[in-house]
């Protein structure tokens, strides 16, 4: 307690120095937090599952995959022929369609890439949504309800909402781009997926989707849409463990029914890791050169900090050693005040930054490939006082030691 | 604008040194005195300039890339509506009907055009350590005839030639067996020889011939068949730099891609492309096409590099109040230690401002020893490649970037470096002006 006390008043002896240690650690552990966020997201994403985790199917060969809906129900039983063969638990569609709110000005607040879908699947195959709060999952489950319901209903992410500049209830436009030109879809929106990994998303039903395609033919004297008979993007399926997984895919990968063109199945974690294999020298970056870059700043700073205070104290230090204080509790005495500072500093920073950017902001707005916002984990909030705390202790190892090591005799003699 | 800046920051930095009364060396003593704080001090700014060059040389070569792609004179046409060519689908007829269009150039006879069909593909490189397969992304261009489109592109090989009429050769003529299938032919940019040679076995590598990139006569797979490098695209910096090139009626039938997706069109120059561009977008009536000068649709995919600009201005600014608190500690530090030098100083009739700019030049020296070094170390990236993406709203590609560390990188980072220094110096100087000799004293 007594040291509590002595750390407590020697921390508030140079407010100023303190306070200044403090912004730079609060700084540049905001920079740390943010980027570990971005990182831990990516990490989360990327990491095999080993039970009740999602697999997709998409073409094998060519970006974008185009496969013939018509794989979609055999798909949807992992390509199983024999009673023996392994099965999906539950599986999803996923049919791509792009479309724009404002034909004549392209920009990425005008156009919305949506997913036709089964409206029910939603809720147990769209990552992350089997555990959302109660009050979002009620709400999701309302909006399937409604989307059901209505054929040309839509649920869409915050960040179209936005762009829209619509609301719940109204209607919306959308003009199809690229290979969707000449499908032009009308919806009602009928929700909003619950705020941060799908703001950027918006799904609705699929027979609306086929719907449209064949009003084409008609519209055009029997001419096919050219994405008629390509349309299904990817299959999702949910599989109980990595062994059903592995039969599933050989299956798959193996049946005849898929030869052309011919599939791939692979792991959800798989899938996106092969799509940021485009930035992984800039992933690398930030994890080895940013993330260190500041961790090794904060280190110096704090060291220097430290050492300053030190050097002012040395009479102080050897007046403390004269009342009996041994050499190791002057030693844990600097090394508490850096400590206290820098897990403080940490713990205020990275309690901001969660707060700020999850509440104020409704995530970091970052688009990195199909990710777009990434929100701040709550590990974070131990990442702050960890990383404030051992930057702390280890710049202030040093000095510390130095203070543990003042000779009373040498600090008097220059004073006398 | 960023070195005409630099030169102000430098002319008011040689000013304070010319109207500061007090010798500069009293304060490169004082540096010199209390090393450790300085040196760490200016290792606080090494780090975060360096990072910054680092940084800002990433983007500098993302930039570079779209900006330098392209022909001024040359119209890429893409089916109406398609917004980047992996999504473009145009048949061979319209293709022929636009080649003779009468602003296209003619050289013997031979509109100046290439009819294109470019494809992203999947490939599964080797397994990584931890057992899992992932994919990468190759991106594939079909060309018809490949001297004429590295003329309407102009490039050039760096080595070997281009692939035959066949676009094929005998797997024997390979090291292969004769009963194989024949090898496609590929020409490879630069970025992608390096990085297909990066992910090479170490079996492949211990034979390889050159053990830095794929090389000629070197083979990998895409698809169902093996293929074979039979030259290397001079294309450091551009976007080409991390293409595959091949013929394309094998890219086609490979892939199941028989439309073209991309024509691109010569006009006599950028004026011409201009005309052209408007024309097809607006009075060609035989098909529906979007058309964009070549150089203009490459510079729509700068929005990753906007992107990425506007991520480091926003780390810029948050490490440099970082360093900015980092150098105010220190200044503060100093002045607490040199109370009685300010009294002395003061009493021998030093103004109070010949103190301020003393403190705020010596603060200004830590923060611009640190910053060049940090410069220099961010130097040693120049010519450096990362893999990335370059991207507009609705399309991109993978790249090879190069880094490119150039003047205004380097002239940006010493300004921020000496705009830290000045700013986290100003308080503690004002705090040192404002003090009292006989108070400074006691």
């Amino acid at each position: 307690m007594t040291y509590l006390k002595l750390i407590f008043r020697n921390v508030g002896r140079n407010p100023l120095r303190s306070l200044l240690t403090a912004m730079v650690t609060m700084v540049l552990v905001f920079v740390v937090t943010v980027v570990w966020s971005i990182l831990f997201t990516l990490s989360l994403l990327t990491t095999e599952k080993s039970q009740n985790f999602r697999a997709m199917v998409t073409e094998r060969w060519s970006i974008p995959s185009r496969m013939p809906y018509a794989y979609a129900t055999s798909l949807s039983r992992g390509g199983a022929r024999h009673p023996s063969d392994a099965r999906p638990t539950d599986w999803m569609s996923w049919q791509f369609y792009g479309g724009t709110i404002d034909p004549g000005k392209l920009t990425r607040e005008s156009i919305m890439f949506c997913i036709a879908c089964e409206p029910d699947k939603l809720a147990t195959m769209l990552e992350g949504m089997d555990n959302l709060p109660a009050s979002d999952a009620a709400q999701l489950h309302r909006d399937i309800v409604k989307l059901k319901a209505k054929r040309q209903g839509i649920i869409v992410g915050h960040n179209h909402l936005i762009n829209t500049n619509k609301r719940v209830g109204e209607r919306l436009k959308l003009t199809g781009i690229a290979s969707f030109k000449g499908i032009d879809l009308e919806f009602e929106i009928v929700g909003v997926f619950p705020v941060g990994r799908y703001d950027s998303l918006a799904a609705f039903n699929r027979d609306y989707f086929a719907n449209e395609l064949d009003a084409y033919t008609t519209r055009h004297s029997g001419r096919k849409h050219p994405l008629a008979e390509r349309n299904l993007s990817i299959m999702w399926l949910k599989v109980p463990d990595t062994a059903t997984f592995n039969r599933v895919a050989a299956q798959i990968e193996s049946s005849p029914d898929f030869a052309n063109p011919a599939v791939k199945c692979e792991t959800a974690a798989s899938g996106i890791s092969s799509f940021l294999e485009a930035l992984r020298d800039l992933i690398w970056g930030v994890r080895y050169l940013l993330a260190p870059a500041c961790l090794a700043t904060i280190l110096l700073v704090i060291a220097n900090a430290i050492s300053i205070n030190v050097r002012e104290r040395r009479m102080e230090l050897a007046v403390m050693k004269v009342l009996g204080f041994r050499p190791y509790q002057i030693l844990v005495l600097v090394l508490g005040e850096s400590l206290m500072l820098g897990v403080s500093a940490g713990f205020i920073s990275s309690g901001l930054t969660y707060g700020v950017i999850n509440w104020g902001m409704g995530g970091l707005h970052f688009p990195l490939g199909f990710l777009d916002t990434f929100m701040i984990p709550k590990a974070a909030l131990w990442w702050g006082p960890t990383v404030g705390g051992a930057a702390a202790l280890l710049g202030s190892f040093f000095p510390a030691w130095s203070a543990r090591s003042v000779k009373v005799a040498d600090v008097f003699a220059k004073v006398a | 604008m960023i070195p005409t800046l630099l030169l102000i920051a430098v002319v008011i930095l040689l000013t304070l040194v010319a109207i500061g009364k007090i010798p500069l060396s009293y304060n490169l003593r004082n540096l010199s005195i209390r090393w450790k704080t300085t040196l760490m001090t200016s290792l606080a700014f090494t780090a975060v300039i360096g990072l910054l060059t680092v940084m800002m040389a990433f983007v500098g070569g993302m930039q570079q890339l779209t900006e330098k792609t392209g022909q001024p004179g040359n119209v890429v046409v893409m089916a109406d509506g398609a917004t980047d060519e992996v999504i473009s689908n145009i048949s061979g007829s319209d293709v022929a009907e636009m080649e003779s269009l009468p602003e296209v150039v003619r050289r013997n006879g031979r509109p100046m055009a290439s009819r294109e069909t470019y494809l992203v593909v999947n490939q599964p490189p080797a397994a990584k350590s931890d057992g899992r397969q992932r994919q990468r992304f190759l991106q594939l261009r079909g060309i018809e005839d490949p001297q004429l489109a590295a003329t309407v592109h102009g490039l050039a090989l760096l080595s070997g030639s281009w692939f035959s009429e066949a676009g094929v050769q005998s797997a024997s003529a390979a090291g292969g067996s004769a009963a194989a299938a024949p090898l496609v032919q590929a020409v490879l940019g630069e970025g992608i020889a390096h990085e297909l040679g990066r992910s090479r076995s170490r079996q492949e590598l211990a034979t390889a011939k050159n053990r830095e990139r794929l090389d000629l006569g070197d083979t990998f797979r895409v698809g169902n068949r093996q293929w074979v490098v039979v030259g290397v695209l001079k294309s450091v910096g551009l976007t080409f730099n991390s293409e595959i090139w091949a013929k394309r009626s094998l890219v086609a039938a490979l892939f199941g891609k028989d439309t073209y997706t991309s024509l691109v069109l010569r006009s006599k120059d950028a004026e011409g492309a201009q005309k052209l561009k408007s024309f097809l977008a607006h009075d060609y009536k035989k098909a529906a096409v979007e058309a964009q000068v070549e150089t203009e649709y490459y510079a729509t995919l700068s929005q990753t590099t906007a992107q990425f600009s506007y991520a480091i201005a926003f780390l810029a600014t948050v490490m440099s109040v970082g360093g900015i608190f980092g150098v105010m500690n220190t200044m503060f530090a100093a002045i607490s230690q040199r109370v009685k030098d300010i009294g002395v100083l003061r009493l021998l009739g030093y103004a109070r401002w010949h103190i301020l700019v003393s403190f705020l030049l010596e603060s200004m020296v830590i923060a611009l020893v640190g910053g060049l070094v940090g410069c220099g170390l961010g130097c040693l990236t120049d010519g450096w490649t990362a893999s990335s993406m370059v991207a507009s709203q609705s399309g991109g590609k993978s790249v090879v970037v190069q880094l490119a560390v150039s003047t205004n990188i380097i002239s940006t980072g010493i300004l921020l470096t000496l705009l830290m220094g000045l700013l986290g110096g100003l308080l503690p100087a004002l705090s040192a002006m404002r003090m009292k000799p006989l108070e400074a004293l006691r």
